[in-house]
């Protein structure tokens, strides 16, 4: 029932299903009726959504005829199971609609209302249908009401995509001038009847009729007139929102003036009502921002206020502190657009209670409120800023209001920090932090204070000398440095990532580079004392410009894919990776590729290589700074190779690792041409050309890029369905092959797994057998599963790619001469 | 018009429990994992829960899916009761970009009906299920989802947890059609009972056919103010406009209509609420003053509480709570009070003055005393009630009393019915949100009105 494209993947197994499911019914004895039902409901499915509602005929008739004549809840589900088949294939009923009215009219049990809606349905569809057709006679017109011919399979339909009237620019219209006279009493006599319906029923009744009188000129907008007050009064959510929708089709061809004053009336009266729910609330609000007032409309879909909601009206509206957050700030969100639309005096007296509130909200902050009510207090300033003064006219009384906040509770950090709050708050923040007494710089709060003076630090408006001077003094007058806390240490190198990209950095350079040395010599942390060490030397040998380069580099070459430069990145967010809970079965092919919709998955290979200086040169070149690497393609297999900035490369220490990331159209070997500007000691520049990077085809090798938690039966699974892709033979460019050799002197089990340890999917050493996925990117695989016989190892080969084959793999496996990727020196 | 899926969720065991999809208005359905973050471990911040750029105050909510492109899952539905959370995704019948207004969606109403009905279902009036009713009502939900929602297509919503099915026989039939909301003919002895309850909030802080039809008629004494608000049941077959046009949104409400309410249906078989109102009305039936001071290392007490002379004075039950907060546990309890008695909690934050059935003649009662606070055991917390900010809460039930005075003659009732119903009508007053806010202290802002609604 749940996922019928899933057992039924095609139209033709859909309808062989059908089919099957049609004799489990007629086979079902009477007496088990829920049984029946759930059958019906089963195969309507399967028919809709496998697509062959068109092909297969036959189970609409059947339906159509259990509806005549069987118990009440199967002639109820043969309703709904139309119902469903019309709204799918619209127009399926159109020429049935005498033979539904006839049944519809003769059933008196609570049934009529499954009939009244199928019928209504089925009608509103033929005349859309009519809607496309020009110059419509009346005979024509007359003949859908007393159509009785069959099913319209084919013709006639229109596209499954059909929108409700209200989503259209247009809405279609049949001609002028029809005689609409027997139209007219059916449909007085469904409006009569409708109260005798479910609410829900009704409104989706009512937004059937709506769309017909709409489309019918021939038929007066006031024929709903009659049921407008007791829709009005209505406690039921979707009667009211069905009356919003007439309101929105007809305006002030149906709602006068006070109509729709008093309708607005009623919304604000319900968005606050006691007895009703809180969702239902919200949803009042919403209606009340997009009301469809009796003026031309801007279709923008954009939240305004109709011009009668008045401060006076929206009194009850205020957001209290007792409200639950969603209403609150929903409340706060309305009020902000009254006050802004009311003259001046009303509207002063109005921003001015709306900021007490807020005031009220940031003092229960200030209390120790929760998590929830510290986001949704601040949100409420944020909407509140955003209506009234916008964000950078923050005022002083606000600013020292959250700095004072802040100095109390400086978990707040993260909320305040957040790019929509204005400089003017990050200054208030430096300075707060700067006035802290020693005393309150425990640990656990100077990791918050960090964090804000890193915010602060990429402010260019804000001047640093002073955040330089507290870090100074905590790391000097404290023992930070002794303690050596890695965290500690990362987080203020942190901020000193951001100040090296500051403007004016020249004012504070000799600071900067003091404290830089001081924890490259002070803090007992190697890894912190290193990237001290690098940034001092950045620091004192390059230019601002060259400087903010590297750093820019750094920031999007590797974007939060490496943990260990985390000093040099901008902290990665993956650690806050939230909790998630999970017990589906899924279709790991799906999810597989899946990913590859996301631009970029999988496409990229790393190679890593390592910069050294080659074994003899001129000791002039034993320090090398600001190297910039340049990649030239010699085919036309792979992307363009983005430069790689290395900030330096010393003889006596450890050469720095280079990642080179290819990009392939086509996962080929291919070798690089790789030249290198530098800058030495002096300041001279250096342009020189490197020998070329080789790049052979087992080095484009990745495992099966799935995630990494990803658990066995997935990856068995994906390899499987991979498999059975390629072997199926549908796709031109896939092949299949075997292979086998004899092991010599190792075993066949040592082979795999010093060759393919990280691309094994399955390793059943008892049963002898393995299975191997080499992923190539862009999206190519080469499956390999490898079967020992009694003397001789068999290899069956499949490939998505088949142009991939003469790159022999198969060579590889028998010769076991995969190389391991090598790290190759470059010389300087 | 459509239901595309429908999930309940126990917060409990963190495991989401997932009902139904209806696949042929997903067309490609969509399996989706919902993410709960953990209550053991909140984290202080986490920017997709956190931060200002989306829209949280409205009913429907995004749900990320997991895997690449990140996708969402929009507009979810979502009702939050004790550790349920019940959510249901409506189909859009619109282009998805930009983002069509909710109230544009016509299955958005239908959705919230939907799980307004669920949750009655489920939960039951006392909104707090035994875990095995619970779980046998959700077995219970496919079959039931399979009557009100086939195909994801809703038509009714669940009937109400623990609503007995009345004796039913099958409708006769005739011409006359039978209503979907009642599904056949009452058995037994016919009876309207109409019970009017008002349900008082206040805020004080201060220094001061075939078918039966039956009519009900509300009335109001003479100088009463108009029932406000008034929102029907759907089985209200005609409404007068006057009795709409009243409401609370207008300050200057002069329209002169004060009754009679005729209120004309045609019952369904089970309990239902005919109607609601709210009713402002310029004097609490309790007013009460509270002042609480701090001296030294213990809190003085001083409370009044005066009932007004148009309220009887013979209550089912009157109690008044007075917790504190963010306190270390009570100690020692000095305090007397002029009528009832007070109890100490045994989780010793809350005094409870149990003012029982009567006030005394003089329809005043107080209590005065001190409080010390003496443990070293921290007490409940409140980010709202710190300092001298403090409240005190009352509960309270009066039998055969409206405040607005409204009531409903057993007599004005009206019935054409070939049975001859017996009638009943009861009425009754119950507190709601009753706080006295200490007048010694900061008042936390609020638009201070009394309402009471039926």
């Amino acid at each position: 029932m749940e996922h019928p494209t899933i057992l039924c993947p095609s139209a033709s197994v859909g309808e062989e299903t059908a089919l099957e499911l049609l004799s489990v019914f007629s086979h079902t004895p009477q007496k088990s009726i829920v049984l029946k039902c759930n059958v019906m409901l089963a195969i309507t499915n399967v028919i809709i959504c496998t697509s062959c509602l068109n092909t297969h005929t036959k189970t609409a008739e059947d339906w159509l005829d259990l509806c005549g004549l069987s118990q009440q809840p199967i002639r109820a589900t043969a309703c709904d199971c139309l119902r469903e088949m019309e709204t799918c294939s619209p127009g399926l009923l159109s020429q049935k609609l005498e033979a539904l009215y006839l049944l519809k009219q003769q059933e008196t049990t609570v049934l009529h209302q499954s009939y009244c809606l199928l019928y209504t349905l089925g009608l509103k569809n033929a005349i859309r249908i009519l809607t496309n057709q020009k110059d419509v006679t009346d005979l024509e017109f007359k003949s859908i009401l007393g159509g009785n011919e069959g099913f319209a399979w084919k013709s006639n339909q229109l596209e499954l995509t059909s929108l409700p009237i209200n989503m259209l620019v247009q809405v279609p219209r049949l001609t002028q001038g029809l005689d609409c006279k027997e139209l007219k009493s059916i449909m007085s006599l469904l409006l009569e009847e409708s109260y005798l319906l479910m609410p829900i029923s009704q409104s989706a009744l009512l937004r059937e009729l709506v769309e017909v009188v709409a489309m019918v000129p021939g038929l007066s907008r006031t024929l709903f007139k009659s049921q407008l007050l007791r829709l009005f009064g209505t406690a039921d959510v979707s009667l009211m929102h069905a009356t919003l929708f007439m309101k929105d089709t007809f305006t002030d061809s149906l709602f006068t003036t006070v109509d729709e004053n008093f309708l607005l009336k009623r919304l604000v009266g319900m968005a606050q009502h006691p007895l009703l729910r809180i969702t239902e609330k919200l949803f009042y609000m919403e209606c009340i921002l997009h009301f469809p007032e009796n003026r031309p409309i801007s279709s923008s879909g954009e939240e305004s206020l109709p011009v009668l909601v008045t401060p006076r009206r929206a009194a009850f509206l205020h957001p209290t502190v007792f409200n639950d957050s969603a209403t609150m700030l929903c409340r706060l969100n309305l009020l902000c657009l009254v006050h802004l639309e009311a003259n001046e005096g009303e509207a002063d007296k109005g921003i001015g209670f709306l900021f007490d509130h807020i005031m009220a909200l940031l003092k229960i902050v200030d209390n120790d409120g929760s998590r929830e009510v510290v986001v949704t207090s601040l949100r409420a300033l944020f909407i509140f800023l955003m209506h009234f003064s916008g964000m950078e006219e923050l005022s002083e009384k606000l600013i020292d209001k959250l700095c004072d906040m802040y100095s109390r509770h400086s978990r707040l950090a993260p909320n305040l920090i957040d790019p929509v709050w204005s400089v003017k708050l990050l200054r208030g923040l430096q300075k707060r932090i700067m006035e802290m007494p020693p005393l309150q710089l425990t640990i656990h709060n100077l990791s918050w204070h960090l964090k804000v003076l890193k915010r602060v630090a990429k402010e260019g408006q804000i001047t640093q000398r002073n955040t330089i001077y507290l870090l100074l003094n905590v790391l000097i007058n404290s023992n930070l440095c002794e303690r050596g806390n890695w965290q500690v240490g990362n987080a203020v190198l942190a901020v000193y990532r951001n100040l090296l990209d500051h403007p004016s950095i020249d004012q504070v350079f000799i600071e900067l580079a003091d404290l830089l040395q001081y924890i490259s010599i002070q803090y007992d942390d190697t890894d912190i004392k290193d990237h001290a060490r690098i940034y001092y030397t950045l620091l004192t040998n390059l230019s601002w410009e060259k400087l903010t380069g590297v750093l820019a580099k750094r920031l999007d070459g590797g974007r939060a894919k490496e943990r260990s430069h985390s000093a040099i990145m901008a902290e990665s967010e993956e650690i806050a990776k939230s909790v998630e809970a999970t017990g589906e079965v899924r279709n790991w092919l799906e999810v597989y590729q899946g990913q590859f919709q996301t631009p970029g998955f999988g496409s990229e290979v790393t190679l890593r290589y390592n910069l050294t200086h080659a074994k003899e040169t001129d000791p002039l070149f034993d320090k090398v700074f600001t190297i910039c690497l340049h990649f030239e393609l010699k085919d036309s297999n792979y992307a363009k190779v983005t430069d790689i900035h290395v900030p330096c490369v010393f003889r006596d220490r450890k050469s720095p690792e280079v990642k080179v990331k290819l990009k392939p159209f086509q996962p080929y070997p291919t070798s690089l041409c790789v030249s290198a500007m530098f800058t030495m000691q002096d300041g001279r520049s250096w342009h020189s050309r490197l020998p070329d990077v080789s790049v052979s085809f087992p080095e484009i090798f990745l495992p099966l890029p799935l995630p990494p938690n990803s658990s066995r039966e997935c990856r068995e699974q994906v390899f499987e369905r991979i498999w059975e892709a390629t072997a199926s033979g549908n796709s031109d460019k896939s092949a299949i092959s075997l292979f086998c050799f004899k092991p010599e002197d190792k075993s066949l089990a040592d082979l795999i797994k010093t060759h393919f340890q990280g691309y094994l999917i399955t390793d059943q050493q008892s049963e002898r057998s393995w299975k191997v996925l080499l992923f190539l990117p862009p999206k190519c695989h080469i499956l390999l599963k490898i079967t020992q016989a009694e003397d001789a190892a068999q290899v069956s080969i499949a490939t998505d790619n088949r142009e991939l084959l003469p790159f022999p793999v198969s060579c590889r496996v028998s010769s076991a001469l995969l190389k391991e990727k090598s790290t190759k020196a470059l010389n300087n | 018009m459509s239901i595309r899926a429908l999930w309940v969720v126990s917060q409990e065991k963190g495991e989401p429990g997932k009902l139904g999809i209806f696949p042929e208005t997903v067309l490609h359905a969509t399996s989706c994992r919902m993410h709960t973050h953990g209550q053991d471990r909140p984290k202080p911040y986490v920017e997709v829960r956190d931060d200002y750029a989306r829209q949280h105050r409205s009913p429907a909510v995004e749900l990320r899916l997991d895997g690449p492109g990140g996708r969402t899952l929009w507009p979810l539905l979502t009702v939050t009761q004790g550790a349920l959370i019940l959510a249901c995704l409506p189909l859009v019948e619109a282009p998805p970009e930009p983002r069509p207004p909710l109230p544009s969606l016509a299955s958005v109403s239908q959705g919230l009906a939907l799980l307004s009905g669920l949750q009655d279902f489920l939960c039951g009036p006392g909104g707090k299920p035994e875990p095995d009713v619970l779980a046998s009502r959700l077995a219970a939900l496919p079959s039931v989802l399979l009557q009100v929602c086939p195909l994801g297509r809703p038509l009714d919503t669940p009937p109400p947890a623990g609503s007995v099915p009345a004796a039913v026989a099958p409708s006769p039939g005739g011409a006359q059609k039978q209503p979907a909301w009642k599904a056949g003919v009452h058995r037994g002895r016919a009876v309207v009972s109409v019970a009017l309850t008002e349900k008082v909030r206040s805020m004080q802080y201060g220094k001061s056919s075939v078918l039966p039809n039956v009519t009900v008629t509300l009335t109001l004494p003479p100088n009463g103010s108009p029932l406000q608000d008034i929102l029907v049941h759907p089985c209200v077959t005609s409404l007068d406009a006057s009795i709409l046009t009243a409401c609370s949104v207008d300050e200057n409400d002069c329209s002169a209509f004060s009754g009679p309410y005729k209120f004309p249906f045609s019952p369904p078989l089970e309990l239902f609420r005919l109607c609601s109102y709210t009713s402002q009305v310029p004097v609490p039936p309790i007013l009460g003053s509270y002042q609480l001071k701090a001296e030294e290392n213990h809190l003085k007490a001083n409370v009044v509480l005066k009932l007004h002379e148009s309220v009887k004075n013979s209550f089912e039950y009157c109690e008044a709570h007075i917790p504190f907060f963010n306190q270390n546990l009570m100690g020692s309890v000095e305090v007397k009070v002029s009528s009832g008695q007070l109890e100490v909690s045994k989780e010793k934050s809350l005094l409870v003055w149990v003012l029982g059935q009567k006030f005394p003649k003089s329809r005043e009662a107080a209590l005065e005393g001190t409080v010390h606070f003496s443990g070293t055991v921290a007490g409940p917390t409140d980010p709202l009630c710190t300092g001298l900010t403090a409240y005190i809460k009352l509960y309270f039930r009066v039998a055969d009393l409206t405040l607005s005075g409204c009531c409903v003659d057993q007599h004005s009732v009206q019935v054409y019915s070939s049975a001859k119903p017996r009638i009943v009508t009861t009425r009754e007053l119950v507190s709601s949100e009753y706080y006295i806010w200490n007048s010694t202290g900061d008042a936390p802002v609020s638009s201070g009105a009394v309402t009471a609604s039926h």
